[in-house]
């Protein structure tokens, strides 16, 4: 315990630096803009940013990351609320009431209040961040190839399953997708080339950032030209500070919405905007105003702003002490820890304590910039949502190419990126989610070594798959999630909750008035 | 020509990757298992390929062949602002591709950027409706903002962060 503290001090004394300020400042607002443009997302602004990093020291390039992951997942709200289209994925929620209190002409106290809520969410997942780490990385010490197999099973399957809540047969297809690209190139255990086709290119196999770059950067460009054009919900914002009375009031709400969007950042791949779904269905379930969400409830609002915010911190958690991330903007920051020698993984806490405490200090210092940010921007941030896309999409094309191309300087990163780009816009018209995909190409690997290496020590035997404490909870919750996400089981479940229902309203309407 | 309804798209989008996930385990059963290097038989290079290309075509086969939900059988809507956001998305990926693939490499790659903003921004912003005047500004501000981007990226990745450029 003590410890801890000891490294969180040390970690805040490296922190605590001009360069710091300086740089968390400017992140935070690239992606407070990135947010806010439409159709640019937290995934993409961070990728691009990679590459633009590369060459900082890991500390820096790291923060500059995280300031843009919470200013964009911020930022996203402004657009929500004005223009009536999430400004990223984990908006969409925010549409619901943000848009209706700003057609009514109380935008700017929506914005305000969206502010302070994404300010509390994140430092509630903070909170999460620096009392979970260590304990969950302490834990998976004791994960042997069984447990790790199982890990990539899950989380294929529940972000597969909760990324596309609706139709998770194409949820389970993208994540089994994003794992078969994972087999191109040398395998991990003999280094024998898998899929290349005689091309020494594809040896190295298919790099992630190029892959993220082309999926949720290039095919944003093409879907966003394809969207209608939105409209300003008003051109008049009005008083934006909050009222910390209104706050106050719904502190339980802001308290629940707080812990679920942190333990939905938690599992592998569901990111922050289910993290968002999630706090918004639990708050309206738990409101005395439930009749006012969806046409400007304040309460709506603040939880929605704050489920998505405490699922940023979540999401980190796995991706530093599993190397698994919690979402598809922590799948590029993993990969940027990589590329600047960071080993994320359950060793973290014994090889590099202070980076995941200087980690909760990055994400303490961008909340704090984005806070103040939120809060004084106001008439900027309106101007950059009139920039017409017709001008913004190819400067972000320019940089979707030499982002991948900087990194390695290889052209055959390029090409990745423009395959990634095509399909991924196809697979997005046709209702795939991109985050399974995503999670697939990083566990691929995971899944690729450990089920082998399983396979060998058991000598084929399936048992220790099946019978190991942590390999039984894994498989178990997996194969209940795979029951209930089939189509007839869920049609089965939804005729017997509608038969209870009516035999309750017939028997309550078959009793007597007292 | 009527635009393909969601459920016919999934029955084939599930017969093809069904195919993919065949022919992945094809491969995977005829790729080389090592035997001179005494690869133990479990950890074969083909063995997870081979597994994942078997659920590749499960799913796609219960895609092709489930009862798709109501919703899909509907038409997508095709009205004039549908049309215009089609021609848009494919004049883009036109001019995308022909930079990527084409200009990027052939011409150095700030005069290739240079060209393709001012191309994607006066082609996308063009609108018959416009006056002349209004045309020419449109013009100047996507040649401003085309020379901006080539020079500022130019000076960004080769002068500050030293990438050799394509």
């Amino acid at each position: 315990m003590l410890e801890s503290f000891t490294h969180l001090a040390s970690a805040f004394a490296t922190m605590a630096t001009v360069t710091t300020l300086l740089n968390v400042i400017l992140a935070t607002l690239f992606g407070i803009v990135i947010g806010a443009l439409p159709g640019l997302t937290a995934t993409m602004g961070i990728a691009l940013l990679t590459t633009l990093t590369y060459k900082f020291e890991p500390n820096q390039a790291i923060l500059v990351l995280i300031g843009c992951y919470v200013g964009a997942i911020y930022g996203g709200s402004r657009t929500a609320i004005l223009l009536n289209i999430p400004g990223t994925p984990a908006n969409a929620a925010t549409t619901l009431d943000g848009f209706p209190l700003a057609r009514s002409g109380r935008g700017g106290e929506a914005m305000g209040l969206a502010t302070m809520a994404s300010v509390i969410g994140t430092l509630v997942g903070v909170l999460a961040l620096a009392v979970v780490a260590p304990i969950l990385a302490d834990f998976a010490l004791g994960f042997g190839s069984y447990e790790y197999f199982w890990l990539a099973i899950f989380g294929i399957v529940i972000a597969g399953q909760m990324t596309a809540f609706d139709d998770p047969l194409k949820g389970w297809i993208a994540g089994v997708l994003g794992l078969l690209v994972a087999m191109i190139g040398q395998d991990g255990l003999h280094a024998h080339a898998r899929f290349t086709f005689g091309s020494t290119e594809l040896a190295g196999g298919i790099a992630l950032i190029p892959a993220l770059v082309g999926a949720f950067g290039f095919a944003e460009v093409l879907s966003v030209l394809r969207e209608r054009r939105a409209e300003l919900a008003t051109r008049t914002v009005g008083r934006i500070w909050p009222g910390f009375a209104k706050l106050w009031q719904y502190k339980r709400t802001i308290g629940r919405s707080g812990v679920i969007g942190t333990i939905v950042g938690i599992i592998p791949g569901v990111g922050e905007d289910i993290g968002a779904w999630v706090s918004y269905a639990a708050a309206r379930r738990a409101s005395a105003e439930k009749e006012q969400f969806g046409k400007g409830s304040q309460e709506g609002l603040i939880s929605a702003e704050t489920g998505n915010n405490a699922a940023i911190p979540g999401a980190l958690i796995p991706a530093l002490t599993l190397a698994v991330p919690g979402s598809a903007p922590a799948a590029v920051l993993l990969a940027a820890m990589f590329l600047h020698g960071i080993r994320p993984g359950p060793t973290i806490m014994i090889e590099q304590p202070e980076f995941v405490y200087g980690v909760v200090w990055m994400v303490v210092f961008a909340t704090l910039s984005m806070g103040v940010f939120g809060l004084l921007l106001t008439r900027p941030l309106l101007l950059v949502l009139r920039i017409p896309r017709e001008r913004l999409m190819p400067v972000v094309f320019v940089l979707c190419v030499i982002g991948p191309y900087a990194i390695t300087q290889r052209l055959f990163d390029v090409w990745v990126m423009l395959a990634f780009g095509v399909i991924g816009y196809v697979l997005r018209r046709m209702s795939y989610p991109m985050a399974p995909l995503v999670l697939g190409i990083i566990l691929g690997d995971l899944l690729d070594k450990n089920l082998r290496r399983a396979l060998m020590l058991a000598d084929g035997d399936p048992t220790p798959f099946l019978t190991r404490p942590i390999s039984m909870v894994l498989w178990v919750t997996t194969a209940a999630l795979l029951v209930f996400g089939m189509a007839p089981v869920r049609r089965a479940l939804t005729r017997l909750a509608g038969m209870a229902r009516r035999r309750r309203g017939a028997r309550d309407a078959d009793q007597p008035v007292q | 020509m009527t635009a393909m309804t969601p459920a016919r798209a999934d029955r084939l989008t599930g017969i093809v990757l069904a195919g993919l996930g065949l022919a992945v385990t094809a491969g995977s059963i005829v790729m080389d298992r090592l035997p001179e290097r005494g690869v133990d038989p479990w950890s074969v290079p083909g063995m997870v390929p081979g597994v994942l290309g078997v659920v590749l075509t499960l799913l796609g086969a219960v895609l092709a062949l489930r009862r798709p939900p109501a919703a899909a059988h509907a038409a997508p809507p095709d009205d004039a602002e549908e049309r215009r956001g089609k021609r848009l998305m494919w004049l883009a990926l036109g001019l995308c591709l022909f930079y990527a693939l084409v200009l990027v490499g052939r011409l150095p790659f700030w005069l290739a950027t240079i060209l393709f903003v001012f191309v994607f921004t006066a082609a996308l912003e063009r609108d018959p409706a416009d006056p002349p005047a209004r045309r020419m500004r449109k013009l100047a501000v996507a040649a401003l903002l085309a020379v901006s981007v080539g020079v500022g990226v130019h000076l960004l990745f080769q002068e500050l962060f030293f990438v050799r450029m394509p």
